[in-house]
């Protein structure tokens, strides 16, 4: 035991690892079932419900769906079209899903374990990867754009008309939608003084006030900003079908194809994990859970159970927004970043600032309930308001007509007789 | 992490020798539109062996992983500058600036400097970098011009760069072999982090590592103590940039408006301001 010793935190985050990979591949599949369910059950229709254990009648409800496609799309050819440029090309897959798989080294996924005892690791263990990581929120945010690079290079590299636009749209899109999705979590960030998001989930927990009720604009623009960032429905211009055959990953097939269709499914179970861990309390669940930070198995265990049916939940509401909206235009898509989003967002810091700023006098001068109720009413009439101005500002609609003249006058004429 | 004795005169010709050679190397590999197969092959095998010898004049950071970790991390960031320059594409360029990038944060995560190592991917590789490669591949789709292609001045540049290097080297290596060595500057640095930064956050005076904890809130209050003149020069610098952007993008609207008003009439210029 004493020779494993200095192994054991490399052995314990392997395992760690091992267990998070595992788990979020076999989600991943899962989910795209939990998909077609969705999908089929907005569509008053059956979807998928018949493939069970093989070789036999048994059917499970389809639960046997995710395997037979996995197998299917993996044993597919794996062409590579002549025109593409071949190392950007078999590149591009890689990027992104090695991206987005090593995001969750700063996600925890849970609370902690009780002490093992074990000499040689730090009690408790953390339900976490990398728990040394001083700047999980930035490493999160840096690797989500690091996935940009997957679609860009997948579109360009494919040589394909479709696939450029969809890499150059995607890479508008995502950088546009990363400022605002700063915005938020620099919110949270002030507001738990810590950039891990364990600690985040802490606070929290010691609180009792989730920060979607303390800061309900920052949620608004987060859950936002994470949609588009994760390319999901309302904001999904880089594959829109419909235009673009499958954009940036028109020309892939077998294998690669499935590293991208897994990579944006993770991108949507990360948008889930940040969208609970910063907002929605992460583990914590009123009279459920406790909040410090000594745990009994079973403490553990709800523990975890209440942060995956969070996420569970958040994952369902992605899917559901997905088969009940259209697609937003391009010009609609950067007009809600830029003169909606942003503005909120910044609204929205700001406020948390000051809150911050003069919480401790506030409380030195009313006592903590008084400045409790004042630190949580500010930001809701933040809200309200900067959701009228909004309103107001933007206009919900825009005139799609084209003017149909030969010159200018023309057009000015019309304009004065309107 | 006892740096080994330097010996800049047992290392010197061994340095000069790997900044010739990464002048030779340089020189092979440069797009000047010579671009015969063999020329490269004896660039890039005289740029390794110039790494060689640059590796072998450093000193040893002490612990096998680390070591081994720094020693990918710095070569993944060394190689794939070089390749940056020397690649032809200018796609493939930007490729491999991103991942000279990634290399540089590598390396500064494994000396412990998180926030740096992060902001670097952040801000590099995850801005500036894309819209880079959003203008390359918007502006130039089928490729450049041959003459573009080529390297300038292929021999000076390399020149230039590659006696930078040893000089640079060198004089790192005497800096760290001298008795003032590495172990200086962090305490120095915790030092004065604990007179500037906010109470709440200031570390144990004796805490040295660089991977204790609240290493962003030891960092954010050196930033905001006694660099504060600097952080917020820069913030008023950057505020301007923005500012002039916008102006000139409106002036240049607004031309366009006067333009139209003078060619087409009071009422085109309305329609254009509209």
């Amino acid at each position: 035991m004493n020779t494993l010793a200095p192994f054991l935190p490399t052995i314990a985050a392997l395992v760690k690892i091992g267990l998070l990979v595992g788990g979020l591949m076999t989600a991943a599949a899962y989910l795209v079932l939990v998909e077609r369910w969705m999908a089929a059950w907005v569509q008053d229709r059956k979807g998928p419900n018949r493939v069970g254990i093989p070789l036999t009648k048994i059917r499970l409800f389809g639960l046997g769906q995710p395997l037979a496609d996995g197998l299917k799309i993996i044993l597919k050819e794996d062409f590579t079209p002549r025109h593409v440029d071949k190392v950007l090309y078999t590149a591009a897959p890689l990027v992104i899903l090695a991206a987005s798989l090593a995001i969750f080294a700063a996600i925890p996924f849970g609370s902690v374990l009780p002490p093992l005892g074990i000499p040689g690791l730090p009690d408790p263990v953390p339900f976490l990867v990398a728990p040394g990581l001083d700047v999980g929120v930035l490493w999160v945010f840096a690797l989500s754009s690091i996935a940009v690079y997957g679609v860009l290079l997948g579109g360009w590299a494919s040589n394909n008309k479709y696939g450029f636009l969809g890499g150059l749209r995607s890479s508008a899109q995502l950088v546009a939608y990363e400022i605002p999705l700063g915005l938020g979590l620099l919110g949270v960030v002030l507001a738990a003084g810590s950039l891990k998001l364990d600690a985040i989930m802490n606070a929290q927990a010691e609180s009792g006030v989730w920060y979607a009720f303390a800061q309900p604009l920052g949620f608004i623009v987060f859950l936002v900003a994470s949609f588009a960032e994760a390319a999901r429905l309302p904001f999904d211009l880089p594959e829109a079908e419909q235009e673009l055959v499958g954009g940036y990953h028109t020309e892939y097939s077998g294998i690669k194809l499935l590293l991208f269709l897994v990579a944006e499914f993770l991108h949507m179970v990360t948008a889930a994990f940040l969208i609970v861990i910063m907002f929605l309390g992460g583990w914590h669940l009123w009279g459920v859970t406790g909040s410090s930070q000594e745990v009994t198995w079973l403490g553990a265990f709800i523990r975890f159970g209440v942060l995956s049916t969070k996420i569970f939940a958040v994952i369902l509401f992605f899917m559901l927004v997905r088969w009940s909206w259209p697609r937003f235009r391009f010009d609609q898509l950067m007009n809600l970043a830029w003169k909606v989003v942003l503005p909120l967002g910044i609204a929205n810091l700001v406020t948390v600032a000051t809150i911050e700023e003069f919480r401790p006098q506030l409380v030195e001068r009313l006592g903590a309930g008084p400045a409790g109720v004042i630190a949580l009413a500010a930001p809701w009439a933040v809200f309200f308001l900067g959701w009228i101005a909004a309103g107001m500002l933007t206009p919900s609609g825009t005139d799609n007509t084209p003017i149909r003249t030969h010159n200018m006058l023309d057009a000015e004429r019309e304009l004065v007789e309107v | 992490m006892t740096p080994l004795p330097f010996d800049p005169l047992a290392s010197g010709p061994l340095l000069a020798g790997a900044v010739l050679a990464t002048v030779a190397s340089l020189w092979l590999l440069l797009p000047n539109g010579r671009d015969t197969t063999s020329a490269r092959w004896l660039g890039a095998l005289l740029g390794l062996a110039a790494l060689a010898a640059f590796i072998a004049t450093g000193r040893r950071l002490g612990g096998l992983g680390e070591e081994a970790v720094f020693l990918i991390v710095s070569l993944v960031a060394v190689i794939s500058a070089a390749a940056t320059i020397v690649s032809r594409s200018p796609v493939y360029a930007a490729i491999w600036f991103a991942l000279s990038l990634a290399g540089v944060a590598g390396v500064l995560l494994v000396l412990g400097a998180q926030f740096l190592g992060v902001a670097t991917i952040v801000v590099y590789a995850g801005a500036i970098l894309v819209m880079f490669l959003f203008v390359l591949m918007l502006a130039q789709p089928a490729g450049l011009a041959p003459y573009d292609r080529v390297s300038n001045e292929p021999f000076l540049s390399a020149l230039a760069g590659a006696v930078l290097l040893g000089v640079l080297s060198l004089s790192i290596g005497r800096l760290s072999a001298g008795p003032a060595s590495c172990c200086d500057l962090p305490t120095r640095a915790t030092a004065t982090v604990d007179t500037t930064a906010a109470p709440a956050t200031a570390p144990v005076a004796t805490v040295v590592d660089p991977l204790a904890e609240n290493h962003v809130a030891r960092l954010g209050g050196e930033l905001f103590g006694r660099h504060l003149v600097a952080v917020e020069a820069a913030g008023v610098l950057l505020l301007v940039a923005l500012i002039g952007a916008i102006a000139v993008v409106s002036r240049g609207e607004a031309a366009h408006a006067a333009e139209a008003t003078t060619a087409k009439g009071p009422a085109a210029g309305r329609i254009a301001a509209r």
